[in-house]
Protein backbone atom coordinates (compact mmCIF):
# COMPACT_ATOMS: atom_id res chain seq x y z
CA UNK A 1 0.00 0.00 0.00
CA UNK A 2 2.60 2.36 0.96
CA UNK A 3 4.83 1.64 -2.27
CA UNK A 4 0.72 2.40 -4.49
CA UNK A 5 0.53 5.70 -2.92
CA UNK A 6 4.61 6.82 -3.48
CA UNK A 7 3.83 6.08 -7.42
CA UNK A 8 0.34 7.45 -7.72
CA UNK A 9 1.91 10.58 -5.65
CA UNK A 10 4.85 11.03 -8.07
CA UNK A 11 2.92 10.34 -11.26
CA UNK A 12 0.15 13.14 -9.90
CA UNK A 13 3.62 15.17 -8.87
CA UNK A 14 4.83 14.59 -12.12
CA UNK A 15 1.90 15.59 -14.39
CA UNK A 16 1.81 18.91 -12.05
CA UNK A 17 5.11 20.30 -12.15
CA UNK A 18 5.42 19.52 -15.95
CA UNK A 19 2.14 21.81 -16.44
CA UNK A 20 2.60 24.24 -13.55
CA UNK A 21 4.44 27.70 -14.74
CA UNK A 22 8.28 28.28 -14.56
CA UNK A 23 9.59 30.12 -11.50
CA UNK A 24 12.04 33.18 -12.05
CA UNK A 25 15.73 31.81 -12.45
CA UNK A 26 16.55 34.15 -9.62
CA UNK A 27 14.61 31.48 -6.84
CA UNK A 28 15.67 28.58 -8.50
CA UNK A 29 19.07 27.86 -6.76
CA UNK A 30 16.64 27.97 -3.57
CA UNK A 31 14.66 25.57 -4.76
CA UNK A 32 17.37 23.60 -6.21
CA UNK A 33 18.55 23.54 -2.31
CA UNK A 34 15.07 22.90 -0.68
CA UNK A 35 14.61 19.75 -3.35
CA UNK A 36 18.64 18.48 -2.22
CA UNK A 37 17.27 18.48 1.57
CA UNK A 38 13.92 17.01 0.78
CA UNK A 39 16.00 14.23 -1.32
CA UNK A 40 17.96 13.54 1.71
CA UNK A 41 15.12 13.38 4.17
CA UNK A 42 13.54 10.57 2.04
CA UNK A 43 16.79 8.94 2.05
CA UNK A 44 16.64 9.25 5.42
CA UNK A 45 13.14 7.74 5.63
CA UNK A 46 14.20 5.14 3.99
CA UNK A 47 17.15 4.20 5.47
CA UNK A 48 15.01 4.67 9.22
CA UNK A 49 12.38 2.14 8.01
CA UNK A 50 15.26 -0.27 7.32
CA UNK A 51 16.24 0.42 10.85
CA UNK A 52 13.04 -0.17 12.61
CA UNK A 53 13.08 3.14 13.93
CA UNK A 54 11.16 5.22 11.60
CA UNK A 55 8.56 7.99 13.03
CA UNK A 56 6.29 10.02 10.60
CA UNK A 57 6.51 13.05 12.25
CA UNK A 58 10.03 13.15 12.44
CA UNK A 59 9.67 12.08 8.59
CA UNK A 60 7.25 15.06 7.85
CA UNK A 61 9.26 18.02 10.14
CA UNK A 62 12.57 16.66 8.45
CA UNK A 63 10.91 16.96 4.72
CA UNK A 64 9.63 20.37 5.31
CA UNK A 65 12.14 21.80 8.37
CA UNK A 66 15.10 21.11 6.59
CA UNK A 67 13.47 22.79 2.91
CA UNK A 68 12.48 25.63 4.29
CA UNK A 69 16.19 26.19 6.58
CA UNK A 70 17.88 25.50 3.70
CA UNK A 71 16.38 27.76 1.51
CA UNK A 72 16.46 30.38 4.66
CA UNK A 73 20.52 29.78 4.93
CA UNK A 74 20.88 30.10 1.37
CA UNK A 75 19.25 33.59 1.26
CA UNK A 76 20.91 34.68 4.48
CA UNK A 77 24.38 33.43 2.27
CA UNK A 78 23.06 35.85 -0.75
CA UNK A 79 22.77 38.51 1.59
CA UNK A 80 26.65 38.14 3.58
CA UNK A 81 27.91 37.41 0.09
CA UNK A 82 29.08 34.07 1.18
CA UNK A 83 28.18 30.62 -0.70
CA UNK A 84 26.35 28.76 1.77
CA UNK A 85 24.22 26.82 -0.08
CA UNK A 86 27.75 24.97 -0.99
CA UNK A 87 28.04 23.97 3.09
CA UNK A 88 24.19 22.97 2.51
CA UNK A 89 25.00 20.60 -0.53
CA UNK A 90 28.16 18.89 0.98
CA UNK A 91 26.03 18.10 4.21
CA UNK A 92 22.73 16.83 2.44
CA UNK A 93 24.50 14.52 -0.19
CA UNK A 94 26.93 13.44 2.20
CA UNK A 95 23.91 12.20 4.59
CA UNK A 96 22.67 11.35 1.31
CA UNK A 97 25.24 9.23 0.79
CA UNK A 98 25.76 7.60 4.18
CA UNK A 99 22.01 6.79 3.75
CA UNK A 100 22.42 4.63 0.64
CA UNK A 101 25.25 3.03 2.38
CA UNK A 102 22.93 1.51 4.92
CA UNK A 103 19.92 1.14 2.40
CA UNK A 104 22.70 -0.86 0.13
CA UNK A 105 24.51 -2.58 2.99
CA UNK A 106 20.95 -3.79 3.93
CA UNK A 107 19.39 -5.01 0.80
CA UNK A 108 22.79 -7.02 -0.26
CA UNK A 109 23.09 -8.87 3.05
CA UNK A 110 18.96 -9.67 2.85
CA UNK A 111 20.11 -11.28 -0.84
CA UNK A 112 23.47 -13.00 -0.32
CA UNK A 113 21.47 -14.53 3.13
CA UNK A 114 18.56 -15.22 0.69
CA UNK A 115 21.14 -16.79 -2.23
CA UNK A 116 22.93 -19.07 0.44
CA UNK A 117 20.22 -19.84 1.56
CA UNK A 118 18.94 -20.93 -1.63
CA UNK A 119 22.23 -22.84 -2.03
CA UNK A 120 21.77 -24.50 1.29
CA UNK A 121 18.26 -25.73 0.73
CA UNK A 122 19.66 -27.32 -2.74
CA UNK A 123 22.86 -28.95 -0.58
CA UNK A 124 20.50 -29.72 1.58
CA UNK A 125 18.46 -31.40 -0.90
CA UNK A 126 20.93 -33.26 -3.05
CA UNK A 127 22.06 -34.40 -0.05
CA UNK A 128 18.49 -36.26 0.65
CA UNK A 129 18.30 -37.75 -2.71
CA UNK A 130 21.49 -39.16 -2.61
CA UNK A 131 21.07 -40.95 0.59
CA UNK B 1 0.60 7.85 6.79
CA UNK B 2 -0.06 6.68 3.54
CA UNK B 3 -1.38 9.63 2.77
CA UNK B 4 0.78 11.61 3.78
CA UNK B 5 3.67 9.68 2.35
CA UNK B 6 2.06 10.01 -0.95
CA UNK B 7 1.88 13.66 -0.53
CA UNK B 8 5.40 14.08 0.19
CA UNK B 9 6.04 12.11 -2.62
CA UNK B 10 4.18 14.11 -4.80
CA UNK B 11 5.27 17.64 -3.28
CA UNK B 12 8.81 16.16 -4.45
CA UNK B 13 8.01 14.99 -7.36
CA UNK B 14 6.04 18.37 -8.75
CA UNK B 15 9.10 20.99 -7.48
CA UNK B 16 11.92 18.47 -9.19
CA UNK B 17 9.77 18.61 -12.41
CA UNK B 18 9.33 22.63 -11.94
CA UNK B 19 12.72 22.73 -11.35
CA UNK B 20 13.87 20.92 -14.26
CA UNK B 21 11.77 22.79 -16.65
CA UNK B 22 13.27 26.23 -15.18
CA UNK B 23 16.70 24.83 -15.65
CA UNK B 24 15.60 23.76 -18.96
CA UNK B 25 14.13 26.89 -20.57
CA UNK B 26 16.92 29.18 -18.68
CA UNK B 27 19.76 27.22 -20.05
CA UNK B 28 22.07 30.81 -20.77
CA UNK B 29 25.74 29.71 -19.12
CA UNK B 30 26.55 33.63 -19.37
CA UNK B 31 23.86 33.79 -16.74
CA UNK B 32 24.71 30.69 -14.90
CA UNK B 33 27.74 31.57 -13.70
CA UNK B 34 26.31 35.33 -12.85
CA UNK B 35 24.75 35.93 -9.21
CA UNK B 36 21.95 37.61 -8.87
CA UNK B 37 23.56 40.80 -7.13
CA UNK B 38 25.97 41.19 -10.31
CA UNK B 39 22.99 40.34 -12.75
CA UNK B 40 20.62 43.26 -10.78
CA UNK B 41 24.17 45.83 -11.10
CA UNK B 42 24.16 45.11 -15.08
CA UNK B 43 20.86 45.30 -15.34
CA UNK B 44 20.83 48.39 -13.85
CA UNK B 45 23.90 49.92 -15.87
CA UNK B 46 21.87 48.72 -19.10
CA UNK B 47 18.85 50.54 -18.25
CA UNK B 48 20.72 53.68 -17.12
CA UNK B 49 21.97 53.26 -20.37
CA UNK B 50 19.02 52.38 -22.18
CA UNK B 51 17.53 56.03 -20.76
CA UNK B 52 20.47 58.08 -21.71
CA UNK B 53 20.30 56.68 -25.44
CA UNK B 54 16.38 57.08 -25.28
CA UNK B 55 16.72 60.60 -24.35
CA UNK B 56 19.48 61.38 -27.24
CA UNK B 57 17.03 59.67 -29.80
CA UNK B 58 14.47 61.77 -28.56
CA UNK B 59 16.51 64.43 -28.85
CA UNK B 60 17.48 63.59 -32.60
CA UNK B 61 14.14 63.06 -33.45
CA UNK B 62 12.60 66.87 -32.20
CA UNK B 63 15.55 67.92 -34.53
CA UNK B 64 14.40 66.34 -37.64
CA UNK B 65 11.75 67.06 -37.22
CA UNK B 66 12.48 70.90 -36.97
CA UNK B 67 14.05 70.40 -39.71
CA UNK B 68 11.43 68.94 -41.64
CA UNK B 69 9.17 72.43 -40.25
CA UNK B 70 11.51 74.33 -41.68
CA UNK B 71 12.17 72.71 -45.10
CA UNK B 72 8.21 72.64 -45.57
CA UNK B 73 7.94 76.47 -44.73
CA UNK B 74 11.29 76.37 -47.19
CA UNK B 75 9.02 74.50 -49.89
CA UNK B 76 5.98 77.04 -49.40
CA UNK B 77 8.30 79.68 -48.94
CA UNK B 78 10.18 79.61 -52.20
CA UNK B 79 6.68 78.46 -53.89
CA UNK B 80 4.60 81.78 -52.91
CA UNK B 81 8.10 83.68 -54.01
CA UNK B 82 8.26 82.04 -57.39
CA UNK B 83 4.50 83.11 -57.77
CA UNK B 84 5.89 86.59 -56.74
CA UNK B 85 8.52 86.15 -59.10
CA UNK B 86 6.20 85.73 -61.82
CA UNK B 87 3.72 87.87 -60.93
CA UNK B 88 6.33 91.00 -60.92
CA UNK B 89 7.82 89.76 -64.05
CA UNK B 90 4.96 90.16 -65.83
CA UNK B 91 4.56 93.60 -64.52
CA UNK B 92 7.48 94.35 -65.30
CA UNK B 93 7.77 92.98 -69.11
CA UNK B 94 10.39 90.35 -68.65
CA UNK B 95 8.01 87.32 -69.68
CA UNK B 96 6.50 87.27 -73.36
CA UNK B 97 2.51 88.45 -73.08
CA UNK B 98 0.07 87.28 -75.22
CA UNK B 99 -4.16 88.22 -75.21
CA UNK B 100 -6.66 89.83 -77.28
CA UNK B 101 -5.76 93.33 -78.35
CA UNK B 102 -5.10 95.18 -80.91
CA UNK B 103 -1.83 95.86 -83.54
CA UNK B 104 -1.97 99.63 -84.74
CA UNK B 105 0.38 100.40 -88.05
CA UNK B 106 1.59 103.82 -88.73
CA UNK B 107 3.96 104.70 -91.97
CA UNK B 108 5.66 107.31 -93.16
CA UNK B 109 3.95 109.19 -96.59
CA UNK B 110 6.23 110.70 -98.79
CA UNK B 111 5.28 114.35 -97.25
CA UNK B 112 5.44 113.71 -93.91
CA UNK B 113 7.40 111.25 -91.27
CA UNK B 114 6.37 109.35 -87.98
CA UNK B 115 7.46 111.50 -85.50
CA UNK B 116 8.25 110.11 -81.31
CA UNK B 117 5.37 112.07 -80.48
CA UNK B 118 2.88 110.81 -82.37
CA UNK B 119 3.77 107.21 -81.36
CA UNK B 120 3.78 108.29 -77.59
CA UNK B 121 0.21 109.94 -77.66
CA UNK B 122 -0.45 106.34 -79.49
CA UNK B 123 1.01 104.97 -76.16
CA UNK B 124 -1.03 107.03 -73.68
CA UNK B 125 -3.92 106.80 -75.40
CA UNK B 126 -3.82 102.97 -75.54
CA UNK B 127 -2.62 103.02 -72.09
CA UNK B 128 -5.81 105.46 -71.18
CA UNK B 129 -8.01 102.45 -73.23
CA UNK B 130 -6.34 100.12 -70.05
CA UNK B 131 -3.50 98.16 -72.15
CA UNK B 132 -2.11 95.63 -69.95
CA UNK B 133 1.55 95.46 -72.08
CA UNK B 134 2.90 97.33 -75.22
CA UNK B 135 5.15 97.06 -77.79
CA UNK B 136 6.60 98.76 -80.59
CA UNK B 137 8.02 97.53 -83.29
CA UNK B 138 8.97 94.46 -81.17
CA UNK B 139 9.94 96.34 -78.14
CA UNK B 140 8.30 96.30 -75.18
CA UNK B 141 7.41 99.33 -73.70
CA UNK B 142 8.37 99.29 -70.02
CA UNK B 143 9.03 101.76 -66.71
CA UNK B 144 12.01 102.67 -68.55
CA UNK B 145 11.31 103.04 -72.26
CA UNK B 146 12.08 106.08 -73.95
CA UNK B 147 10.39 106.88 -76.98
CA UNK B 148 12.44 109.94 -78.42
CA UNK B 149 13.42 111.36 -81.96
CA UNK B 150 17.59 110.98 -82.82
CA UNK B 151 17.18 113.02 -86.13
CA UNK B 152 14.44 112.74 -88.76
CA UNK B 153 15.16 109.31 -89.74
CA UNK B 154 14.27 107.15 -86.97
CA UNK B 155 13.25 106.96 -83.37
CA UNK B 156 14.89 105.39 -80.07
CA UNK B 157 13.24 103.19 -78.43
CA UNK B 158 14.57 100.96 -75.38
CA UNK B 159 18.25 102.42 -76.53
CA UNK B 160 17.43 100.66 -80.37
CA UNK B 161 17.11 102.69 -83.28
CA UNK B 162 13.15 101.66 -84.81
CA UNK B 163 12.42 102.93 -88.43
CA UNK B 164 8.98 103.15 -90.03
CA UNK B 165 7.31 101.18 -90.73
CA UNK B 166 6.52 101.54 -87.08
CA UNK B 167 3.85 98.38 -85.53
CA UNK B 168 2.96 99.08 -82.25
CA UNK B 169 0.73 96.35 -80.56
CA UNK B 170 -1.26 96.39 -77.08
CA UNK B 171 -2.88 94.09 -75.10
CA UNK B 172 -6.30 94.41 -73.39
CA UNK B 173 -10.01 94.59 -73.94
CA UNK B 174 -10.14 94.88 -77.80
CA UNK B 175 -13.20 96.94 -77.93
CA UNK B 176 -11.79 99.72 -75.14
CA UNK B 177 -8.36 99.98 -77.07
CA UNK B 178 -10.14 100.08 -80.38
CA UNK B 179 -12.84 102.67 -79.54
CA UNK B 180 -9.83 104.96 -77.65
CA UNK B 181 -8.36 105.37 -80.76
CA UNK B 182 -10.81 105.34 -83.29
CA UNK B 183 -13.05 107.50 -81.26
CA UNK B 184 -14.31 111.19 -83.84
CA UNK B 185 -11.94 113.52 -83.74
CA UNK B 186 -9.78 110.63 -81.73
CA UNK B 187 -6.29 109.78 -82.66
CA UNK B 188 -7.01 108.19 -85.42
CA UNK B 189 -7.91 111.06 -86.94
CA UNK B 190 -5.92 113.24 -85.52
CA UNK B 191 -2.69 111.19 -87.46
CA UNK B 192 -4.99 111.30 -90.97
CA UNK B 193 -5.06 114.81 -90.37
CA UNK B 194 -1.50 114.77 -90.23
CA UNK B 195 -1.06 112.89 -93.61
CA UNK B 196 0.53 109.95 -91.63
CA UNK B 197 -0.55 106.41 -92.98
CA UNK B 198 -2.63 104.75 -90.27
CA UNK B 199 -4.39 101.27 -89.98
CA UNK B 200 -5.26 99.22 -87.26
CA UNK B 201 -6.06 95.43 -86.64
CA UNK B 202 -8.05 93.99 -84.17
CA UNK B 203 -7.14 90.79 -83.24
CA UNK B 204 -7.70 87.57 -80.50
CA UNK B 205 -3.92 86.52 -80.46
CA UNK B 206 -1.39 89.51 -80.11
CA UNK B 207 1.74 88.09 -78.86
CA UNK B 208 4.45 90.79 -77.01
CA UNK B 209 7.93 89.87 -76.43
CA UNK B 210 9.13 90.11 -73.22
CA UNK B 211 11.52 92.93 -72.08
CA UNK B 212 15.46 92.30 -73.51
CA UNK B 213 17.46 95.10 -71.51
CA UNK B 214 17.93 95.31 -68.25
CA UNK B 215 17.31 97.59 -65.54
CA UNK B 216 19.33 98.93 -63.06
CA UNK B 217 19.16 101.80 -60.69
CA UNK B 218 22.01 103.05 -59.36
CA UNK B 219 20.63 106.68 -58.09
CA UNK B 220 17.33 105.35 -56.53
CA UNK B 221 17.31 103.93 -53.18
CA UNK B 222 14.54 102.52 -51.36
CA UNK B 223 13.87 105.83 -48.63
CA UNK B 224 11.78 104.25 -45.54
Amino acid sequence: MVYISIIIGCIIGAIIGLNSPIIPYTYSSYLAIAIIAALDTVFGGIASVIKGNFDLKIFLTGFFGNAILSILLTYLGNRLNVDIYLAAIIVFVGRMFTNLAIIRRYYVEKWSKKLDSLAESKKNKAEAKNK
Amino acid sequence: MIISIGAIALILTMVLFIQFKTVKETDITAIETMREAELRTELASWKAKYDEIAIKLQDTEDKISNYRNDIENNEKNSELLEQELIETEKYLGYTELKGEGIIVKLDDTDYKQVESSDILSLVNELRLAGAEAISINEERVVSTTEIVNVDTRFIIVNGKRIVAPYEIKAIGDKKYLESAISIKGGYVDEIKAKEITINYTIEDNVVIPKFSGKMSLQNAKVSN
